[in-house]
């Protein structure tokens, strides 16, 4: 259906290279007006550098870009706007204290005398809203008031109001439930067929295979495969992407469940969860699934106490936790928890691999409140062998990592403090394929030597695939505890969307 | 990598090239004078103020707090120390409690910042009126004449006995300098600073007890002060409620020059140190070149910029 | 790469500013530190321009350095410490406190660098001389001009400069002691403090006037304080109204004169000030004699004779031939 449309966005041999290594080589790709393509790759394939040579951010060493037939070399993102191609980032860049029309008429404000005429931008932002589907929101809402989902048709309604031709995703649903994603696949494909040409960046092969036409594998910088999304099958892209067959993670249903671990009750927090109870065995492996909002982390936290309980109660072993015992009480007990929120909350970005593992024990490699450089380091090199985390040194920072690795470190910390109970939240976020894969084995193994693990994840195939018991969170409340195998993903949807027809967060 | 080692070892050589830089400018501007063992020996009990101030200064900065009151502290201390001394109290009396009227003003900070959540910078802006008017009012709004005691030696530029060399006071600030920087390094404590200052969320969430290390770390910082104090007045010879005014810049600037990160999370005691060593050097140096003072004052701020934002250019690349 | 080059010209441009700073100091002749308590005061640039004068007179040079932060006794400290690494061969001094200043002066006589001490006292007898105004006799000429403009009745403030500056404390002394004479005088308040700067007494002026409405008197007894006053009296309108003394002079306070919103103003001589100070160090170096007090004088300038040769040279005074 493409074929006979312009070619909006063409890339002839871009190679860009940073100091020694080569980001990209030599890669070359033609998307038409019209087209969704996705752009494959594990985390480090070139992705992110190709994406900022696109959007002006980079300049490359050699190579050449045209947009709509024209040589495109823009100075800078800024420049590449102009030029009609805008990238909407992982990490959205809107000023939350302003309101919805503030935020689309930055930067491009009309004014008379130093004063903002506030309507004249009034029917551009309608227009554009109305393109979106969300015409029903108020141009006055705080942004900081929206939720996730809505944030990012925020970011896209200022990508077009700059008139973008080609518009680059980058992860776009990683912090959307899955109705907003929903939402999102129909306003890509929309605007595509507007006659946008879209790239579009994700780790899900599920959503790639629903949003998009197209694709092109990346390995190492270069080019290892494109063509047609209908032309080929899940395992052939992620051969492409790993460069040899990724074994699925198995769904393993050992019913080996030892003796009761975490016992919870009628558990409310401030808002959510709402009488929340469950029960973790040693051994096994707890999913929780539900939408975003649903009270999924904030049911991990008021666990963990980082938030408060207002009733109900938390149980390890004989032990219950009184409301005002805090997180140390936890670690104490053997909980330990990592955190959705690598960035702003799990890790420590600027310090060594060393300091963040040893975080919450820090006693284990002290004496006399002074720390032992021999045993830190010895502790670090142990678990960054047992855990295969790829670091240039024990003090290397961990923000140098890749996200998979990250997360390992995230992970090591509990192991390093020797925890029975693992809260996991969202621990697969934003890491590539084979990481996750990793990611899930440790997870297994831990389960097989005795440990417990309550996971919160959102992508249903990764949890019906690795956990032994699911849960469906549904506004702070959860369901029935149901083996992995007595789940589908569609059974799961029906639970977690159950009297929620309301799209809007 | 061994690039990596490279960029952190170039990042704390940064401000020993620094140093380096005003040492050869001046030193070939004046070599005689400049140079000579009598200046040197001046300008390192000049720094010894700013210096002690600095090591406190750096584990709050650190831990991504501020202290605006060192400068109204130090004056404090002065006050302390005059009035015991006035009041028949011996000298080792008047030298722990000026040092201890430190302390409680960094309890004081650590306790506001962290029982009313309230961000370090606003805090330490009230306590920083706060505390010069209640040396004022210790003072009785006027400085405070002492009797002599050998407190005023500290600080002496020629020491008795003469082996000594420099001042007991520069000693001071070399020992305490040296175990300081491994306490930030190397300790417990240290590492908590560096965890709440790089993130806090994560420090909260690996159960660390953060308003308590906080209170402890302006504690420290506040008992420096104390110390600071002390040595001040060691210098002025009276309790002098006005002293020191404005000197939580000066203190703030030596870390700031020395790479510490005012976001929290960098730094090092060695590298304040020769961040106030640079700043000594550079108005000694002035001095004796006969810069007028507006000139200076352009000086020091302009190196002050172009440090912080040569060392952001090397972390970026 | 553009950082570095900003840098490297930045770094040019000071090495500039400081070699051509540090040229002129020629070798050979005697430099005479001069070191006031701040820069930025008329009084203290009469100062050196008296200074100034007696330097060519005598073919000696003069280094000027105030401490950088005004009324900051630890950086005034290190100027002096400073100045005699730089091995000058006298110091001329103002000290900003009396006590504080005294270790350096003495540890600087030990070097072998005499210091003579001009406009305020210091403790110690480390100093070779001390030239200034008598600073009680002129609170006490304040006192008599204020009270024989009240014709001997009213209430009157004291608005003091600053705590620990012993020349102010003198006339402060002086004035009250010679306001108390006045049986009809009344003292309303007298604990007040004008601060370092003109914008702080200006301040501290308004509230005093906002406490004292009616008040018939007031005196100040330097320049900052008096200047403060003339502000802070014509922003309410009581200027001309209220019979208001002052001390030293400026531009402004000569035009107050002349308008008649300033009654009086006792005048020092700072030019003198600045030239015995300097003609005294000289005769100290060469061995001379010097008296251990020289009295620098005082007068009272009024509307009357303000035209007078001697009294329009003293308000206002000489300047530095090149202010730098």
């Amino acid at each position: 259906m493409t074929s006979t449309a312009p070619i909006r966005l063409s890339i002839e041999g871009v190679t860009k290279s940073f100091g020694a290594t080569q980001a990209i080589r030599g890669v070359s790709l033609n998307i038409n007006a019209g087209e969704v393509h996705a752009l494959i790759g594990e985390n480090g394939a070139g992705k992110s550098t190709l994406m900022k040579v696109l959007s002006g951010a980079l300049q490359p060493d050699s190579g050449t870009l045209f947009v709509d037939g024209e040589t495109y070399s823009p100075r800078g993102p800024s420049d590449a706007r102009r030029r009609g191609v805008a990238m909407i980032y992982q990490e959205l860049n809107l000023a939350p204290h302003l309101t919805v029309e503030q935020n689309l008429s930055l930067g491009r404000e009309q004014s008379q005398f130093g004063f903002v005429l506030r309507d004249a931008m009034r029917p551009q932002i309608y227009d554009v809203l109305r393109r979106l589907g969300i015409a029903d929101l108020e141009p006055d809402t705080l942004v900081g008031s929206l939720s996730q989902g809505a944030k990012q048709l925020i970011e896209i309604a200022r990508a077009l109001l700059d008139g973008a031709k080609v518009l680059i995703m980058d992860e776009p649903t990683s912090s959307l439930s899955r109705s907003d994603s929903l939402r999102l696949f129909e306003i890509t494909k929309a605007l595509a067929r507007e006659g946008c040409a879209v790239v579009y960046i994700s780790h899900f092969m599920d959503e790639l295979r629903e949003v998009a036409e197209s694709y092109t594998v990346l390995r190492d910088g270069a080019t290892v495969g494109s063509g047609l999304m209908k032309d080929v099958t899940d395992n052939e892209l992620v051969t492409l992407m790993a460069g040899r067959p990724v074994e699925r993670a198995s769904s393993h249903l050992a019913e080996n469940r030892g003796e009761e671990l975490l016992c919870v009750s009628d558990l409310s927090g401030e808002r959510f969860p709402q009488g929340a109870s469950l029960v973790l065995h040693r051994g096994e492996i707890l999913g929780i699934v539900g939408l975003v909002g649903a009270g999924r982390t904030e049911l991990l936290r008021t666990v963990f106490g980082l938030e408060r309980i207002r009733a109900g109660t938390v149980r390890v072993g004989a032990h219950g936790f009184r409301s005002s015992d805090g997180v140390d009480s936890r670690w104490k007990l053997g909980i330990g928890m990592v955190s959705e929120d690598r960035k702003g909350e799990g890790l420590m970005l600027d310090l060594p691999i060393s300091n963040n593992l040893v975080l919450s024990r820090v006693d284990s490699v002290a004496v006399n409140g002074w720390i032992s450089r021999s045993a830190l380091v010895e502790k670090t090199m142990k678990w960054i062998q047992s855990l295969d985390i790829r670091a240039s040194s024990v003090d290397a920072p961990v923000g140098s990592l890749s996200g998979g690795n990250q997360q390992k470190v995230a992970l090591a910390r509990l192991l390093h403090h020797d925890v029975d109970v693992l809260l996991l939240d969202e621990p697969t976020r934003g890491i590539d394929v084979r990481s996750k894969a990793t990611i899930w084995n440790l997870i297994r193994d831990l389960a097989a030597s005795g440990k417990a693990i309550l996971v919160v994840g959102s992508h249903l195939p990764e949890m019906l695939a690795g956990c032994d018991a699911l849960m469906v969170m549904q506004r702070g409340r959860l369901g029935e505890k149901k083996a992995a195998s007595a789940w589908t993903e569609h059974s799961l949807l029906v639970e977690a969307t159950a009297g929620s027809g309301d799209i809007h967060a | 990598m061994p690039e990596n080692r490279l960029v952190s070892t170039l990042r704390s050589l940064g401000p020993l090239v620094g140093l380096l830089l005003v040492l050869v400018l001046f030193g070939s501007l004046e070599p005689e004078k400049f140079l000579a063992f009598q200046n040197i020996r001046t300008v390192l009990t000049q720094t010894v103020i700013v210096g002690l101030g600095a090591i406190g200064m750096t584990f709050v900065v650190v831990s991504g707090g501020i202290d605006l009151s060192v400068g109204s502290s130090i004056a404090l201390s002065t006050i302390v120390v005059a009035r015991v001394l006035r009041d028949g109290g011996s000298p080792w009396l008047a030298a722990v409690c000026g040092v201890l009227s430190g302390a409680c003003v960094g309890i004081l900070n650590g306790a506001l910042i962290t029982r009313l959540k309230i961000a370090p910078f606003i805090v330490t802006l009230g306590t920083l009126q706060i505390v010069r008017g209640i040396a004022k009012y210790v003072a009785g709004e006027q400085k405070i004449d002492a009797p002599a005691s050998w407190l005023a030696d500290l600080m002496t530029k020629s020491p008795s006995p003469a082996w000594l060399i420099v001042s007991p006071g520069v000693w001071a600030l070399v020992v305490l300098g040296v175990f300081f920087g491994a306490v930030l390094k190397k300790s417990v404590i240290g590492t908590y600073a560096f965890a709440i200052g790089s993130n806090e969320s994560t420090a909260v969430l690996c159960g660390l007890p953060v308003s308590s290390i906080k209170i402890r770390l302006y504690a420290l910082s506040g008992l420096l002060t104390g110390l600071a104090g002390l040595m001040q007045f060691s210098r002025l010879t009276v309790g002098d409620p006005t002293a020191a005014t404005g000197l939580e810049l000066n203190i703030i600037a030596a870390v700031v020059i020395g790479g510490a990160s005012l976001s929290g999370g960098v730094g090092s005691i060695t590298s304040s140190l020769v961040g106030a060593l640079v700043m000594a050097f550079l108005a000694n140096g002035c001095n004796l070149v006969g810069v007028p003072n507006y000139a200076q004052e352009i000086l020091v701020g302009g190196i002050i910029v172009i440090v912080v934002a040569m060392d952001r250019s090397r972390r970026m690349t | 790469m553009t950082m570095c080059r900003f840098a490297t010209a930045t770094v040019a441009a000071f090495i500039l500013i400081l070699t051509g700073c540090g040229k002129d100091a020629s070798e050979g002749r005697r430099v005479i530190a001069v070191i006031p308590k701040g820069t930025t005061h008329e009084f203290w640039k009469s100062i050196h321009a008296g200074a100034l004068q007696a330097a060519a007179e005598s073919g000696v040079e003069i280094a000027w350095k105030g401490p950088p932060k005004e009324d900051d006794r630890d950086e005034q400290i290190k100027v002096v410490e400073d100045s005699v690494t730089r091995r000058v061969s006298a110091i001329v001094l103002a000290p900003l406190d009396e006590t504080a200043l005294a270790a350096s002066v003495a540890e600087a006589a030990k070097d072998g660098v005499p210091t003579v001490v001009i406009d305020s006292d210091l403790k110690g007898a480390s100093h070779s001389s001390f030239v200034a105004t008598d600073n009680e006799k002129g609170g006490m000429m304040g006192a008599e001009r204020l009270g024989s403009i009240l014709g001997g009745k009213g209430r009157v403030l004291l608005l003091r400069y600053q705590v620990g500056s012993a020349s102010t404390e003198k006339r402060e002394r002086g004035f009250l002691a010679g306001i108390a004479k006045y049986e009809g005088i009344r003292v309303v308040s007298d604990n007040q403090y004008a601060g370092a700067t003109a914008e702080m007494a200006y301040a501290k002026a308004e509230d005093l006037l906002q406490k004292f409405p009616d008040i018939d008197g007031i005196f100040c007894p330097n320049e900052s304080a008096t200047f403060g006053m003339l502000r802070a009296l014509t922003s309410v309108g009581r200027n001309g109204k209220v019979k208001f003394v002052g001390f030293d002079s400026s531009t402004k306070l000569a035009e107050g004169l002349r308008n008649g919103d300033i009654h009086g103003l006792v005048l020092q001589n700072p030019f003198r000030m600045g030239y015995l100070g300097v003609k005294t160090a000289i005769d100290v170096l060469d061995k001379k004699p010097v008296p251990a007090r020289i009295d620098t004088g005082v007068m009272i300038a009024t509307q009357e004779n303000m035209n007078t040769p001697v009294i329009t040279e003293l308000l206002s005074p000489k300047l530095p031939p090149t202010v730098r």
